[in-house]
């Protein structure tokens, strides 16, 4: 039966053939988006389901310090709304969060923001788009008018030159690496701009090595040439945008020169870039962390987006502004309001037309004020007193592990719903086992806005239940506490019958029924409507309607090197493995990798005295971890890079806190760290 | 453009290859690895000349048979000899052709097998069969033009011996390879396949 990958944001369609409960094999039809394509995660990689890690019954701690005991559904469900409402009673919504889970479908990331805001009256509500593409979101955002990718994925096979900029697409949207490098054989250009020599370096055919945390001075300088040159879009830049005068203004630091510098990249590479972005039609820009996961990640989103702007590039087949999203539901996470400061379908909280929407759908009043974000809320515990987590191990994945374990156990309540244990597990107070996407029926959203169907092939293990069913019980004992209304639905298709409801404009043409064939892009109005490829062709989704500049400026690392802490570590991701690991180690994936391995640079390595296999530590002001030591010029001098998939040995330990101004993105592309050898 | 196939009158558009228009059997032929013209399966007569399908474009006017008796037979020999050389117990589909096409296999008597060597085990994810491949190069494609541009697998050999491997036959792990598996899933003999079948 065919159904959607679980891992990334590419969205590919799988076949998986089950016999006597193992995942035996699995293809992929010839439909979009992978049409036939997949990579190691989505073909060898969908046995988690069948870990011995799975969560089989619900459990329940009955007061801090007393272990976790195996309870009923009835017990658990009844022991945690008593919870949250006493919480609710004792400090109000400001002291309850919930977190729907970009790995879960559409219809249960909307049925638990509803949750959240109908009956709790939270607006404390978010996802770990937090900790990916919120600097890329808020950008686009206040720029365009709209948080996603500008183009769909065919328009690869249109493009004539791929400006990707810190994305490791090989290892992290492998089918869409694929497809952009055959583009690229045929003849398209590929401009990398990266300090890592990735797969997408090895392919490019021009790769500016920048210095970590430099592309916002190299972007600004791209502009500013390009303005020097005449080789912008002046027609463009008159009908469609504003704010481009205080703009240019602002570029006038950004020389060749200066950018050389700064950079580290040789001016006339630059000014190549520049001149061949801005003199190819169907020029495509895409980005992915090494642009957002910096405390100047929304300033350099930002960037991007002005050069884009100000080439005409947006609103154009075969170009445009391509964020590649991380998760497999990340933007439908975002879609269905898993965000603290809108609603689904990102009308905001604070505007009292789109409230009074959702008020008359709900039949509840709901909450004007803006929510606290994701890195907001961990902080602010325990004023903060209950969360509400659903698919996700915040302990591996947020910066600052040690910080993050203190605020957790200072954390009064604490439910985690999810398929596996993982890191976060011990410290909740009530453990909810969930179905995992082959036990369940529902719809995720791929990173090109595709709505597309997952199919329920087996039954979930033991006592799990679908997330939907788990927040629709929950919620169904709170509503009767509360007194306020509550709907049951009996399979998900209903939920996502009120999806439509809710957003006609988006969703009212996306049915069960057409996704039975294939995915339908948003926005789609109409059953009869295919669904919009490229976005904003005659106007932006702002006020205006015109896109707007923004001027901006680099900042320093929050935690430049120093002398004791002499590299910078950048974290990320690797082929083989899924963010936290919780489900590419507990898959067939783990074989191939086994355990942590960093980066070092040949020079720094001959220097320190470190052979390649070694085993090291890596130590910063927060902690330390042991890794083995592979010594490869992929990384650039002064710099390590470490993947985060290790719960044995996080990355994590060693990254800090330190946040982007406007997203409260985590800085995990720069900390400071020194390496020791291990006897 | 209009053209005949057996007698029936077609209409396709330009560029269009034969394969589109005319009903044969493949092997080698895949939609995503742009394989063509190895296998022979596919031939027709286009204007009297045996040409094969997958790799002929359609043209005004031409006239196709697609089951001719010369053709009936050239089929049932290749299929003949596949089953000879090549352990095919994996490919039901191609048991199912062979006997459509009335194909007897022992009427050749004993002839050399291709090649007898043990599958080789030396990844994590699939295992490689070459007793089973015939060659058809949907792999390498798939690995590298057709999708990948990975370029892990290549043709290494001559003849009875030819085979698909890794560039001076390292193990796997030691290539380019990002273990995707697309090359299994084109794979259309189980010379490629994943170990979990294998249990």
């Amino acid at each position: 039966m065919r159904t959607t990958c679980p891992y990334c944001g590419v969205g590919c369609q799988v076949e998986p053939e089950v016999r006597q409960g193992r995942v035996v094999r699995v293809l992929a039809p010839d439909i979009p988006p992978n049409h036939g394509a997949l990579c190691v995660k989505g073909r060898f990689g969908l046995d988690f389901p069948f870990s011995s890690k799975r969560l089989l019954y619900p459990m329940l701690r009955e007061r801090k310090g007393a272990p976790l005991r195996r309870a009923t559904w009835e017990e658990a469900l009844d022991f945690g709304a008593e919870r949250l409402l006493e919480v609710l009673k004792r400090r109000g919504p400001e002291a309850i969060a919930v977190f729907p889970s970009a790995k879960t479908t559409n219809e249960e990331v909307y049925l638990a923001q509803k949750l959240a805001r109908a009956l709790l009256g939270t607006n404390h509500v978010d996802h770990c788009s937090r900790l990916c593409h919120s600097s890329s979101t808020a950008a686009l955002s206040r720029s365009l008018g709209g948080a996603s990718m500008t183009n769909p994925l065919e328009d690869i096979g249109k493009t004539d030159l791929f400006l990707v900029v810190g994305s490791n697409t090989t290892e992290t949207h492998p089918v869409i690496a694929a497809m952009i490098k055959k583009r690229v054989r045929q003849g398209a250009r590929l401009i990398v701009v990266d300090p890592r020599y990735t797969g997408m370096a090895e392919a490019a055919t021009l790769w500016l090595r920048v210095r970590p945390g430099t592309d916002l001075f190299l972007l600004n300088a791209m502009a500013r040439y390009l303005l020097e040159e005449g080789l912008w879009d002046r027609a463009y830049v008159e009908a469609r945008t504003e704010g481009f005068a205080e703009w240019q203004a602002s570029l006038e630091p950004y020389t060749l020169e200066a950018a050389e510098e700064a950079t580290g990249v040789p001016r006339e590479r630059i000014a190549e870039a520049a001149r061949l972005y801005a003199t190819t039609p169907r020029a495509g820009a895409y980005w992915a962390m090494g642009v957002t996961q910096h405390t100047k990640g929304t300033a350099t989103a930002q960037a991007l987006v002005n050069l884009a702007l100000l080439t005409g590039k947006v609103g154009v087949e075969g170009a445009g502004l391509n964020p590649l999203r991380g998760q497999n539901n990340v933007q439908g996470a975002g879609d269905m309001g898993a965000l603290p400061d809108v609603l689904p379908g990102y009308g905001k909280v604070a505007e009292e037309g789109v409230r009074r929407h959702f008020e008359a759908l709900w039949g509840v009043p709901l909450n004007p004020t803006p929510g606290l974000r994701m890195t907001e809320v961990f902080e602010a515990i325990p004023q903060v007193e209950a969360i509400y987590l659903i698919g996700e191990d915040p302990v591996t994945s947020e910066p600052y592990q040690e910080h993050l374990k203190a605020k957790l156990r200072a954390l009064p309540f604490l439910i985690v719903q999810d398929i596996l244990e993982n890191e976060t597990t011990p410290f909740a107070d009530l453990v909810l086992p969930a179905a995992s996407f082959l036990e369940k029926d529902g719809t995720f959203t791929n990173t090109d806005r595709r709505v597309q169907r997952v199919r329920r092939v087996l039954d979930p293990p033991g006592e799990a239940r679908p997330d939907w069913w788990i927040t629709q019980e929950l919620g169904k004992r709170l509503a009767k506490a509360l007194g306020r209304p509550w709907r049951e639905y009996p399979h998900p298709e209903a939920i996502w019958e009120e999806v439509r409801q809710a957003l006609p404009g988006m969703m009212g043409g996306i049915t069960y029924r057409r996704l039975e064939a294939e995915g339908v892009r948003w926005p789609c109005p109409h059953e009869h409507y295919p669904g919009e490829a490229v976005l904003f062709r005659e106007r932006f989704n702002t006020p205006s309607g015109k896109a707007r500049f923004f001027p901006v400026h680099p900042t320093p690392p929050a935690e430049p090197p120093s002398e004791d802490y002499p590299f910078t570590l950048c974290t990320g991701r690797v082929l083989f493995h899924w963010h936290g690991g919780t489900l590419s180690r507990n898959s067939q994936l783990n074989a191939a990798y086994p355990e942590l391995k960093v980066e070092v640079n040949p020079l720094d390595a001959a220097r320190l005295g470190i052979a390649d296999g070694e085993p090291i530590e890596v130590v910063s002001r927060r902690g330390r971890i042991r890794a083995r030591a592979w010594v490869t010029d992929r990384t650039p001098e002064g710099v390590v890079y470490a993947p985060f998939h290790f719960a044995e040995a996080p990355a994590n330990r060693l990254t800090l806190d330190a946040l982007d101004p406007i997203s409260r993105i985590p800085e995990f592309k720069v900390s400071a760290v020194r390496l020791e050898k291990v006897d | 453009m209009r053209l005949r196939v057996d007698g029936q009158e077609v209409e396709t558009k330009e560029g269009a290859l034969l394969l589109e228009v005319a009903r044969v059997p493949t092997l080698c032929h895949h939609p995503q690895t742009e394989t063509r013209g190895l296998c022979r399966l596919c031939l027709v007569e286009a204007n009297g000349r045996l040409v094969p399908a997958c790799a002929t474009e359609a043209r005004e006017g031409l006239e196709v048979r697609t089951e001719t008796e010369e053709l009936r037979a050239l089929r049932k020999t290749l299929l003949e000899w596949l089953f000879l050389t090549t352990d095919l117990s994996l490919a039901p589909e191609l048991r199912t052709l062979l006997e459509e096409y009335g194909g007897e296999p022992e009427r050749w008597g004993e002839v050399p097998r291709r090649k007898g060597r043990e599958a080789l085990r030396d990844n994590p994810f699939f295992l490689r069969d070459y007793a089973r491949c015939v060659n058809c190069r949907r792999c390498v494609d798939a690995c590298g033009d057709g999708i990948m541009g990975v370029y892990a697998l290549a043709m290494e050999g001559r003849g009875l011996l030819a085979h698909p491997t890794t560039p001076l036959d390292r193990p796997l792990p030691e290539t380019p390879c990002v273990f995707c598996g697309n090359c299994v899933q084109v794979c259309p003999t189980g010379a490629l396949r994943p170990l979990s079948l294998e249990v």
